[in-house]
């Protein structure tokens, strides 16, 4: 859409709303909140920035190779991590971990922080898709 | 022939289903699986094991992470599918 007012809005909103989404996230262990509903607020905006700024200028900034990538390497990272995990405790090894820290601090609870991070970038990523794949048929 | 074999699937999926609701408890008892010592284990020992003030988030993450695991390659599984069946070819 070639209007100057939203362009401008929406190009001064999309930030704030992305800080919340990341925020969200980050604070997924200590507060209400967690991946999937701080990757839906990222996606949200990623949904906002194609219904405003247009197909060809979105593409560029947010290449399908490079986002496909990201949820296939996050998967992946998270079965590994994962069962690096429940072999290690399930089987009485104990091998090395993160330590848990003090509750309440952001860097705590060991392996949750990444987790959460991982089931964010899958879940806004994928929103991202369906709305593209529905609408256009292009991504 | 391929609608009989229809019908005779869906109807052994429904009979199958049936028979597995026969096992669960009964309407009203007191010791079901919702009310066992598990929820309480969960309050009291889940910040001290996890390192989450946020037991829902310590739940879903570490006690039953695969559960979330499988959610994620639900959500990855169906984003690969949309894209084979809707995505348009490129023209040259």
């Amino acid at each position: 859409m070639k209007d100057k007012i939203l362009n401008t809005v929406v190009g001064n909103l999309i930030p704030f709303i992305q800080i919340f989404g990341i925020y969200v996230i980050l604070h997924g262990h200590l507060s209400p909140g967690g991946g999937f509903a701080g990757g839906t607020i990222i996606g949200v905006s990623f949904i906002l920035y194609r219904i405003v700024f247009g197909k060809e200028f979105s593409q560029k900034k947010l290449k399908f190779s490079v986002l496909l990538r990201f949820v296939t390497i996050g998967v992946c990272i998270y079965g590994i991590m994962k069962g690096y995990i429940f072999i290690s405790g399930g089987n009485d090894l104990h091998f090395p971990q993160p330590p848990l820290g003090t509750p309440g601090n952001i860097m705590s609870g060991g392996f949750l922080l990444p987790l959460n991070i991982i089931v964010g970038t899958v879940v806004a990523v994928t929103m991202y898709f369906f709305y593209c794949l529905f609408e256009e048929g292009e991504i | 022939m391929r609608k009989v074999i229809a019908v005779l699937i869906t109807l052994g999926i429904t009979i199958i289903l049936l028979i597995g609701s026969m096992d669960l408890p009964q309407f009203g008892i007191e010791d079901t699986p919702t009310n066992n010592d598990v929820t309480k284990y969960y309050i009291e020992n889940a910040t001290k094991e996890t390192g989450a003030t946020n037991i829902i988030t310590g739940v879903i993450l570490d006690y039953r992470a695969f559960d979330t695991f499988v959610e994620s390659s639900v959500l990855f599984t169906s984003a690969i599918v949309v894209m084979i069946v809707l995505k348009k070819e490129k023209s040259k």
